[in-house]
Formats: structure tokens, C-alpha cells, sequence
């Protein structure tokens, strides 16, 4: 063949680059990644799984949960809120130097500090306000929060990142959404009792559930001499007949073990957040959405 | 042989010739591709993610400045230095170290003597919210720098229910310059003398 040496080549670049793309490139970007420490703190993340959360993890694989449910929360932007927190010696000093930051005017008395100054501005904004305070004498506190979609959703507080998925053998992004994300369910929905109840019977929890039942994760059998202390607390269409009980089976319950242990919700150098300092306003005060840019 | 001009046989030529268009365009791309990469890649940084381009914009996103990432400071130093003794509830620790929250040691007006305490050390009786503690701490704050030391002690001045005046770095380095070779105090009646 004339052209041989050629075709080698370029098949040989051709695979070459999509394996260093694809293989080489994530590995060297995220394969030596390992448990990190909370944004200023101390606290290592992401804690191992209990044995019994790891065994979820296969039957959540098991039963394909990942087709309709992501464990991914998106973040579009980052916003930041300035809040004054004591005006100082020179109160008045402060007061001239809000009335050129704050839309709504310099007016403020003691009373009422801390005091939102500006929301949804970026970082850049916020700061140089922030300087401008301390400069006068007064002392001000920027807080940052992820924005979002699915964050107001109330999915999570921040977007989900790989140190999420160190414990995750495979990870379980999912990239449907026929049901809500899952990244966040362990802080959303802590009860170990509604999350069973919800995989028996999905709409005794929530009423125009789409999720189909999972009754074969559950042993519904006759009350013996005492009632099974596990037994789900059953009523009206979804309770079994007279005499019986629907007793979860250990599968049911690693699976609740897995879904309890999902959660991301501490800020990461990543992913950064202002956790609840002394917050001025109510942490479900809409927040406009500022790209970084 | 047939010699039809107008149906010549196909043949290929040693170097056919790209249009110029088809060159500037694949350039252009190339170059906006670039752009675009440098632009959104984060290159390949692994603490890099949507919404934020790059390192530099994820460093400046960090909780770190004001007086929350101060306390947060005094925080880390407190858990390092002073928590594993003074417990990291402020409690303290029986027959090891007073309580620090609520103590009429820390919520002084000034905070000359209490800057004293981890430079120097102390060593014997002090009463603290009327209970007698007999115990030796050394010097546990002249090894921290004066950013570090004024952080942990506004941290221990302003947390557990304590309200008092936060320490400034300069303040805690007139200190140190005027403490230097102090040996260390001794038990409340030096204490004492100290002023607030």
C-alpha cells in the first residue's frame, strides 16, 4: 500500500488524542483527588459512607434510580451581600460614605445593624464598598452564595463538585429529571421513616408522585406473636389487609442508609459559600443572580 | 484511442490547491476556539468550576475578608492552640484550665492584661467566677505571630456569650516589645498589678 505510513499516523493521532483526552487528561486532573478540608475549618470531606450506605449505593444502582433521579445541583452565578455590621467611632463618617454605596440612602441607627447595604452584586463590588466602610472607620461583612436554578429550587446551597463523589463506586450522576436531584436528599428529608414509607408507597408521602412503588424492597407478612418494631406506619389505600404488616428488608434500608448520607451541603474552596454568620436577613430573601465575570 | 476533449479522464494532482477562504476560516476558528478556551477552561485546573473561569476568580470568592473570616482566624488558632486545654466550648477543663467564657479575666474593659496571659504564661492561683484553680500554662502565645495572637483573643472575647472590644495586631505588638524577657506571671496577685 502506497500511503500506508500515513494512515498509521493519523490513526495513531487520532486515538492517541482521544485517549489523552479522555482518559489521561481526567486522570491527572481529578485522579489523585482525596478527602479535603471544610472551607475554613478544620473538618475533613467528604466522610466515608457507613457499610450500610455503601451496600445503598448498590441497590440505588441496582434498581436504576439513577434513570430518573440526577445527584448533580447546577449553579449559574455567585452573589454577594454587603452588610454593615457596626458603624465605629465616627458613625457619621460611615453614614456619608453609605449614601454614595447604598441605593437606599446613609440612613441607619444602631438598632438595627447588622443592616443589608447591597444584594446580588458581585464580589468586586461588594468589596470595594466594604473598603470604603473600613476606611471610614466602620466595619462591614460580605457574604457569598451560590444562585441558581436548582439552588432556589432548594436542591442544595452550593454546586455539586467531584470531592462530592470521592465515596461513589460507580458515581450515580444520572441525567434525567424525571424526579427531583438527589444530591441534597439527606438534609432535605432526614427521616429515615418517611424516606421508607415514600420507596413502599410514593404517594402516601408526596401526592402526585410519578415514582412507581418498590413493594418487592418490602416483606408484607402476617403480624406474628408482637408487631415488627420496623413495620411502616400504613393508613388508608396504601395500609395492607387487616392482620398483616409491610416490614422494610435489609435492602430497603441500606438503600434509606444511602439516601441519608447524601449530602453536600459545606462550603468548599471549590465551591465557596458564607455559612449563617449572623445573618440580617432571612436566608429565603430572593437573591438576584450576578454572574462573576 | 479516443481523444474527447470535453470528457477528460479524472486524475489527481501532486498538490491540489485550497481555496485562500477555506485557510483564513480554519484560522479564524482556531483562533476563536483559543479565545474561547482561555476564556472557559479554567486550563484544566481541578479546583476550577462553573460559574467561575478561573483560579484567580475562585481565590476571590473565598469568604476570607472581613470580620467573619477574622473570627474564623481566631477560630483555627484557637482549636490548634488553646481549645485542646480550654476545651472548644470555652468550658475549660477540670483541674487543667479555666473557663474562658464568662470569665471576669477576659471581659475586661482593656485588654493589656489578658494579652499578657499567653505571652508571658501564668503560673499559680487565680480565682475565676469564684472558683480557685491552681495550674501552670506556659507561654502558649509567644510563638504565634501578633495577627495570630490578636485573632484568637478577639475570637475568645467575642465568642460563647463574651462581648468585649476586639484586639488589634499593633496593640499586641506594643505588648510583646514592652513584655520582653518577662518571666512568667505569677498567680493572681501579680495579675493584679497588671493594668487592664
Amino acid at each position: 500500500m502506497k500511503s500506508s505510513l500515513p494512515i498509521f499516523l493519523a490513526v495513531f493521532v487520532a486515538l492517541g488524542a482521544s485517549f489523552g483526552g479522555f482518559v489521561f487528561g481526567s486522570i491527572s486532573q481529578l485522579g489523585t483527588a482525596k478527602q479535603t478540608l471544610v472551607l475554613n475549618s478544620t473538618e475533613t470531606y467528604p466522610v466515608q459512607r457507613t457499610g450500610n450506605a455503601t451496600l445503598g449505593l448498590q441497590v440505588y444502582r441496582a434498581n436504576g434510580c439513577a434513570a430518573c433521579h440526577t445527584e448533580q445541583v447546577r449553579q449559574e452565578g455567585a452573589a454577594c451581600e454587603l452588610v454593615l455590621m457596626g458603624a465605629g467611632k465616627k458613625p457619621d463618617a460611615v453614614a456619608e460614605v453609605l449614601k454614595e454605596i447604598a441605593p437606599a440612602g446613609g440612613e441607619f441607627s444602631a438598632n438595627d445593624l447588622p443592616k443589608t447595604l447591597l444584594r446580588g452584586v458581585t464580589k468586586e463590588t461588594a468589596d470595594v464598598a466594604a473598603d470604603k466602610i473600613s476606611t471610614a472607620g466602620g466595619k462591614a461583612e460580605i457574604h457569598i452564595s451560590a444562585v441558581g436554578s436548582d439552588i432556589s429550587r432548594g436542591w442544595g446551597i452550593r454546586r455539586s463538585v467531584a470531592a462530592d463523589y470521592l465515596w461513589d463506586y460507580p458515581v450515580q450522576l444520572g441525567n434525567l429529571r424525571a424526579g427531583p436531584d438527589l444530591a441534597n436528599v439527606g438534609v432535605r428529608l432526614a427521616d429515615a421513616g418517611i424516606q421508607l414509607r415514600h420507596l413502599y408507597a410514593p404517594r402516601s408521602t408526596v401526592e402526585k408522585s410519578a415514582m412507581p412503588p418498590f413493594h418487592f424492597l418490602f416483606e408484607t407478612r402476617k403480624i406474628g406473636a408482637t408487631p415488627s418494631p420496623d413495620a411502616l406506619p400504613l393508613t388508608g389505600t396504601f395500609a395492607p389487609p387487616a392482620g398483616y404488616e409491610v416490614v422494610p428488608t435489609e435492602d430497603a434500608k441500606n438503600l434509606v442508609a444511602y439516601l441519608l448520607s447524601l449530602r453536600a451541603d459545606v462550603p468548599l474552596y471549590e465551591a465557596p459559600f458564607t455559612t449563617a454568620g449572623p445573618a440580617a436577613t432571612p436566608t429565603n430573601a430572593p437573591v438576584a443572580a450576578a454572574e462573576p465575570k | 484511442m479516443n481523444h474527447d476533449i470535453s470528457n477528460p479522464k479524472p486524475h489527481a494532482t501532486a498538490h491540489p490547491m485550497v481555496p485562500i477562504w477555506v485557510i483564513s476560516l480554519t484560522v479564524t476558528l482556531i483562533f476563536l476556539a483559543g479565545v474561547y478556551f482561555d476564556h472557559h477552561s479554567g486550563w484544566f485546573d481541578a479546583r476550577v468550576y462553573g460559574p467561575y473561569a478561573n483560579a484567580e476568580q475562585v481565590q476571590m470568592y473565598q469568604p476570607l475578608a472581613g470580620a467573619e473570616a477574622e473570627r474564623l482566624h481566631g477560630k483555627q488558632v484557637y482549636d490548634a492552640v488553646c481549645g485542646t486545654c480550654h476545651g472548644a466550648d470555652g468550658m475549660g477543663m477540670a483541674g487543667k484550665a479555666p473557663p474562658l467564657a464568662g470569665s471576669e479575666w477576659v471581659l475586661t474593659k482593656g485588654f493589656k492584661r489578658l494579652t499578657e496571659i499567653p505571652l508571658a504564661g501564668l503560673n499559680g492561683p487565680v480565682t475565676v467566677k469564684g472558683q480557685s484553680w491552681n495550674a501552670s500554662m506556659a507561654a502558649m502565645g509567644a510563638g504565634l505571630n501578633d495577627k495570630d495572637l490578636a485573632a484568637v483573643l478577639t475570637y475568645i472575647r467575642s465568642s460563647w456569650g463574651n462581648k468585649a472590644e476586639p484586639v488589634e495586631a499593633d496593640d499586641v505588638k506594643a505588648i510583646r516589645a514592652e513584655l520582653a524577657g518577662h518571666a512568667m506571671i505569677n498567680g493572681e496577685t501579680e495579675l493584679k498589678t497588671i493594668p487592664e
